[in-house]
């Protein structure tokens, strides 16, 4: 990471006069409008919104998909707003545990695999690798599915493979975009029990984009975002 | 599970496809593989020429004629310091024969002064009973071993040829022959399938005007690494003369004899080179394919913190991996179809083009390098393509 990266202890992510534009037929839109966030370490906060507020743009913000058109963006103690591209990606493969709504297992590899999935990205022994992702689906109450391919298994359970593939590196961020998004009310309730624990037993800190009033309301803290700025 | 392995299985996502590339690969090294063995074949039959075996001609080409006491001339011809230049020589016709039994099969026909001709051809191997009967039968004949096997002709057989050029015997007779023996070789410098009978035969049957002319003379120069001086001093010596010779080495004769084949061959080089930009075609579409089906998945893979030169490794291995598994069939069918089954059949019956037909080691070596390069450039842009890849973008989600 770059020298000039800094720490802001106790804030998981530090969000300071964000703004970001996207140019589209030749008309600059402000999606985000000078907006300033602290997500305190440990906290399991919603982030809700009408479609269109920018709650996704700001995620990738925050997961370092993308970059601020200005402002300064700090998650997990990295300036992310001054790393470059490859400087983000590892620090992403490091630092941050992403769930998609529509999971994005690899369908060839089985849940094991998917979960060893991005250790491919550390040094380290096979055995290791293995053992490491045993784990990871054993917290997420998937030990015995570890064989099955992505087509074998239901929703849920594919986003519980999809969280131990986020938790497997033991990142200090977990992102959850539109986690329930495509499963049913009591898988859901599966999920965001699961992120529940993450929260509370490990430590993790977890923000996630959500249109479930429900699932909003099982996380410590809710956001509302509203044309590119926090209600 | 590694990231090797991760290519391997992406592979085989769709077998049809997969089983469809490889099959495409396969036979475009097939191809390529018989093209470059026609070509090298070709071009091996001149080291089995001599270089001190020299073939001279009528200057303006080869279908004329020169006068037989040309042969005398050439093989008298001594250099500047009085020493021979030539320690034998023969003279030679095309008969063009053709057997009403067989109309559709060719087969050399040619007349050789039996008296001197295993001089020159000292590589043609007869039992010496059967070149004593051949020497003692004005209308005898030997033949390749290949040749009569070919047609089940036996010491002994009566044939009836007739000759195009020649036409019907002075007399009205048939060209007549009696089969007195039959030749092999100890070198693929004079093929197995050729039927050689008596020059005097044949000078005896002829038109008066053609009586005494020889279609060609070959000799063998004293000193094989100065042939190129004996072949000028030979066409030196007729310079004067009504009819100018062009005298060659065996190895340009040859060449020029073939000339028009030749020029196939050029172009069969070249279409080979084509086969390989057909064969990097078939690759990139299908690598293209599959790599823009899993758009997603590299966003994914991205996003969980895979940089652009890993993905794009990625891809490079797994195109490189589907064109080796094309060209490990491709190879085998080359060696079963062209090694085996083509290499014995034109030996056989084409043994003046390919005396020997058999892909080298050297050209399965090129095929697979081939193979593998193409395999290479083929994902290259579907690996750029990804290591662009917009990761929010592709990720389809709306904000």
């Amino acid at each position: 990471m770059s020298a000039e990266q800094s720490k802001s202890v106790g804030s998981a992510i530090s969000i300071k006069g964000v703004v970001k534009e996207f140019t589209r037929g030749g008309q600059t839109l402000r999606v985000l409008d000078s907006l300033d966030l602290n997500v305190p370490e440990g906290s399991f906060e919603a982030l809700m919104g009408p479609s269109g507020s920018g709650k996704s743009t700001l995620l990738n913000l925050i997961a370092g998909l993308d970059k601020p058109t200005s402002g300064e963006i700090t998650v997990a103690g990295a300036r992310l707003d001054k790393m470059s591209d490859a400087e983000i990606t590892a620090w992403r493969a490091a630092n941050v545990g992403i769930v998609f709504q529509s999971y994005n297992l690899l369908p060839v590899l089985t849940a094991l695999e998917n979960v060893e999935l991005p250790l491919l990205l550390h040094k380290m022994s096979s055995a290791e690798r293995k053992k490491r992702a045993q784990i990871a689906l054993d917290i997420v109450g998937l030990s015995d599915r570890m064989g099955h391919y992505p087509r074998m298994l239901s929703g849920g359970q594919e986003q519980r493979v999809a969280i131990a593939r986020a938790i497997v590196n033991d990142p200090k961020v977990i992102i959850g975009d539109e986690p329930t998004g495509d499963l049913d009310r009591n898988s859901a309730d599966e999920i965001l029990k699961l992120f529940e624990q993450l929260n509370r037993e490990l430590g993790k800190t977890i923000i996630m984009v959500t249109h479930d009033p429900e699932a909003a309301e099982r996380a410590t803290v809710i956001r509302r975002l509203n044309k590119g700025v926090l209600a | 599970m590694n990231l090797p392995g991760l290519a391997v299985r992406n592979i085989y996502r769709n077998p049809v496809r997969l089983a469809l590339t490889i099959a495409g690969v396969a036979v475009a090294l097939l191809t390529f593989v018989t093209l470059r063995t026609a070509v090298m074949s070709w071009d091996e039959a001149k080291n089995y020429t001599l270089k001190d075996r020299l073939v001279t001609r009528h200057k303006v080409t080869f279908v004329m004629d020169l006068p037989k006491n040309y042969a005398d001339d050439v093989r008298d011809l001594k250099g500047a310091d009085g020493k021979p230049l030539i320690r034998a020589s023969t003279f030679l016709n095309w008969f063009g024969g053709k057997d009403p039994a067989h109309e559709n099969d060719f087969f050399a026909t040619i007349a050789a002064d039996h008296t001197t001709f295993l001089t020159v051809y000292d590589e043609i191997k007869i039992p010496d009973d059967q070149l004593k009967a051949f020497n003692e039968t004005r209308n005898g004949a030997v033949v390749g071993d290949l040749l009569a096997a070919k047609f089940n002709w036996k010491v002994g057989d009566n044939i009836t040829l007739e000759s195009p050029i020649f036409g019907a015997r002075e007399n009205g007779e048939p060209w007549a022959f009696k089969i007195v023996g039959l030749y092999s070789t100890t070198s693929k410098a004079v093929d197995r399938l050729t039927f050689y009978f008596r020059w005097d035969y044949m000078n005896d049957g002829v038109r008066a005007e053609a009586k005494d002319r020889v279609g060609w003379i070959a000799s063998r120069s004293v000193d094989a690494a100065h042939a190129a001086e004996v072949t000028a001093a030979i066409d030196k010596r007729f310079d004067d003369a009504d009819t100018q010779t062009l005298t060659q080495d065996e190895a340009t004769f040859f060449q020029g004899f073939m000339g028009m084949v030749s020029s196939v061959l050029a172009i069969m080089s070249y279409l080979s080179y084509i086969i390989l930009a057909i064969l990097g075609l078939i690759l990139a579409n299908a690598i293209s394919m599959s790599v823009r089906e899993r758009t997603n998945e590299y966003a994914s893979m991205k996003a969980i913190g895979f940089h652009a030169k890993t993905l794009a490794s990625l891809i490079l291995t797994e195109s490189t991996l589907i064109a080796l598994a094309g060209a490990i069939p491709g190879v085998i069918l080359s060696y079963l179809i062209v090694d085996v089954a083509l290499g014995d059949f034109l030996e056989y019956n084409l043994a003046n083009f390919f005396p020997v037909f058999r892909v080298k080691i050297w050209t399965y070596a090129e095929a697979v390098a081939a193979a593998t390069v193409i395999g290479l450039l083929a994902g290259i842009v579907p690996a750029l393509t990804v290591a662009r890849l917009n990761v929010v973008e592709n990720l389809r989600r709306v904000a």
